[in-house]
């Protein structure tokens, strides 16, 4: 037994218990102090610094043998997976839960949805060759699907619409392997590795498209960006927050190996696009900067708070990418972070806007407002969340975001800087809507009774929050596994500090860069209350309406349609090309099966299935 | 500073009030303040009557009073001016009110037109406020039908001449007296005229509350005033106010 096998084997305990006890009150407690466990125990492997860790399971199909270790990658994913269980459990596990099962819902079949996503996504983490890779992804596939039909209604029609993305995509991956097979009659990494220094470009390219098409489904990656924002925004509280955090970056996870570790960013940039000048890097920079924008603008339409969070979901996504093409030490290391802080943050937020839907039974924009008055800790983790969201200091997102973003311009990569700065304008502006249209702007007279969210939900929340603006000053001990996982990748690690990053070209130190900013504030304060600055609070009433008199039955805050100058400008135009865009695959799709069933159906069916059938022996033969 | 119900005439000397402090630096400082208020002028135009057509050609390149520092601005609360250009109806009076009553102190009044001096050709007129200084203490008329921008801009002028030296400080007077602009207002709008913010209590906030604050049209308000309380922040979380 291996440190790694406790891991593995307490998560499966998590879940055993949860099928087990799920039903009673204790149920969530008992779910965190598991999460704990497995946290502890993760920490023990020592994968992180050390040597890999290799699990004592390992199991035969069809005499290929599947085997599960854990390195620094592992590890550093690991550690968001249980560390985004441990929070969103803990958010559960109080009053939520209780009116959950109100609601008529099952608190069993969620915590054992959660220990599922936990345990798979694990299992996962650990594959050590590409068939139980293949086997891991199918398991959190479905166990994804798992926790986002739990909910049922909506919830069940996008995780139905979630799995045609998934099947389609397992089905890719599997052919690719396949591929692969054939190749090498081995699904070791080692021996995948060299097969992919002595395939010709043109094979690459089939693999790349293959295997890494189906990663991209699962990551969102355009244009397979449709299924994600719905099915997770749909799933109940802490799970659309877990999944939010962390499930969506499995396909990144892959990604990583995939075209980090074996392809190898140097090969991707030396492979040239076929009848342009891009080089394969650049053309999965640019998709990752298009995912970027898109999605957010996209975000910027939504009248649903989760809706909105869960698309800017995708779109921090291509950021993750983005920095990971890039290469350098800084980039690469942007991009790694990027997952942790961006998991914190979407922790944060979601679970704050489950808050608000907990208190008020609503997550539309156009129907809450002036909230700040009755929650303002909850306000307060939004507003540390859409800081960090958006990329501003002192907050962790901040950090990240500056190292991609420096990495573009010390590479020389002028266009993807701005099309990664045009990403973050959407952010702000559509982060700048959601905490406006629920806590600023006038209360309605229905929330006028509302509470501030109970303890148990707003703890982990708080806790977040604090993680998140500690991360943002002191980002090196973070860091510090970001270097170690570049290392086990064969990336350069990042020269960093306790502070930021050091580099003769320009570093960073967020302890000066906080320091200062407080300082501003401070300086700004003295000004005010030196001089005998007066404030005086006023009614809401009191409110500037073209000289008009307010009465409270009047909406004066007009939240609907919001940035509707913008969208007049820019709406038409890519709201065109998506039309454009979907209508063009189902055309393609349509117009295939048209094809196939005139040739199987009216001309001589026996004739085509012959030919169909030569025509691949030949290809199997050649 | 304009006296009460006495509007002021050209020529006439004002008594200067500020400076009076014995610290030559406080003196300084004063002076600095004033300089630096008086060159950053933000205006809310409530454009009432016809005079406001003489504003655009005022603000854009011809004339461009932005030269001077003075911009327009779209909220009362973030403004220095309000600049009521024409005849006041009785209805829109009631707005412009409103709109004086929620600016930020300091806070300067410019009438602009003849009718906003004494009523104008409307003075016959059953619906039309004659004199604005009954209702608010106006700093600076602007006579004319209509004031040419040339005009308008020397009224600019003089005020920010006011502001620099100390004079213009009429805003102090509606604390100071509001009892009296109150009856006026009371005469024209009915006994239950109420707007959203509390002057008397603002007076007292400031340190600008006198013995001409409160009156008999005061004690009229406060019979039936509807009290307008301050939405209070409050953290109220269930599980810990129920333990206490
Ligand atoms: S003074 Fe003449 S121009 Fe001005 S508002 Fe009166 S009628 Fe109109």
């Amino acid at each position: 037994m291996t440190s790694l096998d406790h891991l593995l084997l307490v998560s499966a305990l998590t879940l055993a218990l949860m099928l087990l006890f799920g039903r009673t009150r204790i149920a969530g407690r008992l779910a965190v102090a598991l999460y704990g466990v497995q946290f502890l125990l993760l920490m023990q492997t020592g994968a992180l610094l050390g040597e890999p860790v290799a699990s004592s399971l390992t199991v035969s199909v069809l005499d290929l043998p599947m085997h599960w270790r854990y390195d620094a990658l592992s590890w550093f994913f690991a550690m968001i997976t249980i560390g985004a269980g441990f929070f969103c459990a803990w958010y559960a596990a109080g009053v939520w839960q209780e009116r959950y099962r109100e609601q008529g819902h099952s608190p069993r079949l969620f915590h054992v949805a959660l220990a599922a996503n936990v345990l798979t996504m694990l299992i996962l983490l650990g594959s050590g060759d590409l068939l139980s890779l293949f086997i891991g992804w199918e398991l959190v596939s479905w166990a994804s699907f798992l926790l986002m039909a739990v909910g049922g209604g909506p919830a069940g029609r996008a995780a139905l619409r979630y799995l045609v993305y998934a099947f389609s995509g397992g089905m890719a991956i599997l052919a690719g392997l396949m591929l692969i097979y054939t190749q090498t009659g081995s699904l070791e990494y080692t021996r995948v590795l060299t097969l992919f220094g002595e395939l010709s470009d043109a094979r690459v390219w089939t693999l790349l498209l293959l295997i890494g098409g189906g990663f991209a489904v699962k990551m969102g990656l355009l244009p397979f960006h449709l299924w994600q924002a719905a099915a997770y925004a749909e799933t109940p509280g802490p799970g659309s927050s877990f999944l939010g955090a962390i499930s969506a970056r499995m396909g990144l996870y892959a990604l990583i190996l995939l075209l980090v570790a074996m392809v190898g960013i140097g090969r991707l940039t030396a492979m040239e696009v076929p009848f342009t000048f891009l080089s394969a890097r650049d053309l999965i920079a640019w998709i990752a900067a298009l995912t970027v924008i898109i999605p957010t603008y996209i975000a910027l339409q939504q009248h649903d708070a989760r809706y909105l969070l869960a698309w800017h979901g995708i779109g921090q996504g291509g950021y993750m990418l983005l920095g990971l093409m890039v290469g350098n030490a800084v980039g690469s290391a942007g991009g790694l972070f990027h997952v942790f802080t961006y998991g914190i943050t979407q922790a944060a937020l979601l679970m704050a806007v489950f808050a608000v839907v907990y208190r008020t039974g609503t997550a539309d924009l156009n129907k809450l407002g002036g909230l700040v008055a009755r929650m303002p800790l909850t306000f307060l983790v939004l507003l540390f969340g859409i800081i960090s969201l958006a990329g501003l200091p002192p907050m962790a997102g901040f950090v990240s975001k500056w190292m991609v973003y420096r990495s573009l311009v010390a590479e020389g990569m002028p266009l993807l800087f701005v099309a990664a700065v045009v990403g973050t304008l959407g952010t702000i502006l559509s982060v700048y809507k959601l905490i406006h249209n629920i806590f600023l702007g006038q209360l309605r007279i229905e929330h006028e009774q509302v509470r501030e969210a109970p303890l148990s939900m707003l703890l982990p929340m708080l806790g977040l929050s604090t993680l998140i603006f500690l991360v943002g000053l002191m980002p090196g001990p973070a860091l510090s596994w970001v270097a170690a996982v570049q290392t086990s990748l064969g990336l350069p690690p990042v020269p960093y500090t306790l502070g930021g990053i050091e580099d003769p070209r320009g570093g960073l130190d967020m302890l000066w860069l906080v320091g200062i900013l407080m300082a501003g504030f401070g300086v700004g304060a003295l000004i005010f209350f030196g001089l005998g600055g007066k404030s005086k609070r006023v009614h809401q009433l009191d409110n500037y309406a073209g000289g008009h008199f307010l009465t409270a039955d009047v909406r004066y805050q007009y939240s609907d349609n919001f940035y509707a100058g913008l969208m007049h400008l820019i709406g038409p135009w890519y709201r065109g090309a998506f039309l454009w865009l979907e209508k063009a695959l189902t055309a393609t799709v349509a117009f295939i099966s048209a094809v196939t069933n005139g040739l199987y159906r009216y001309a001589q069916p026996a004739l085509f299935v012959l030919a169909t059938a030569v025509a691949l022996l030949a290809l199997t033969t050649a | 500073m304009t006296e009460l119900i006495k509007t002021p005439r050209a020529g006439e000397t004002l008594p200067v009030t500020a400076g009076k402090r014995t610290n030559p630096l406080a003196n300084v400082f004063d002076e600095l303040v004033r300089f630096a208020q008086s060159r950053s002028l933000f205006m809310l135009h409530y454009c009432t009557g016809c005079g406001a057509i003489e504003l655009p050609p005022a603000m854009t390149s011809r004339f461009d009073m932005e030269r001077l520092g003075i911009q327009p601005m779209v909220s009362p609360r973030q403004a220095d001016i309000l600049l009521v250009t024409g005849y006041v109806s009785v209805k829109t009076l009631k707005r412009v009110i409103l709109t004086y009553e929620q600016m930020g102190s300091p806070k300067y009044v410019i009438g602009i037109c003849s009718c906003t001096v004494n009523g104008g050709m409307y003075w016959q007129s059953y619906a039309t406020a004659k004199k604005l200084n009954d209702y608010m203490p106006v700093d600076i008329y602007i006579a004319g039908c209509m004031p040419r921008p040339e005009a308008v801009i020397a009224g600019l002028r003089e005020l920010m001449e006011n502001i620099r030296q100390g004079k213009a400080d009429s805003w102090k007077d509606y604390y100071r007296h509001y009892d009296h602009y109150l009856g006026h207002q009371q005469r024209l709008f009915g006994e239950t005229w109420q707007t959203p913010t509390d002057v008397i209590s603002e007076a007292r906030h400031y340190g600008l509350f006198g013995p001409d604050t409160l009156g008999t049209h005061t004690a009229l308000l406060e019979q039936h005033q509807k009290p307008l309380e301050a939405l209070e922040m409050k953290v109220d979380i269930p599980e810990l106010t129920a333990r206490r």
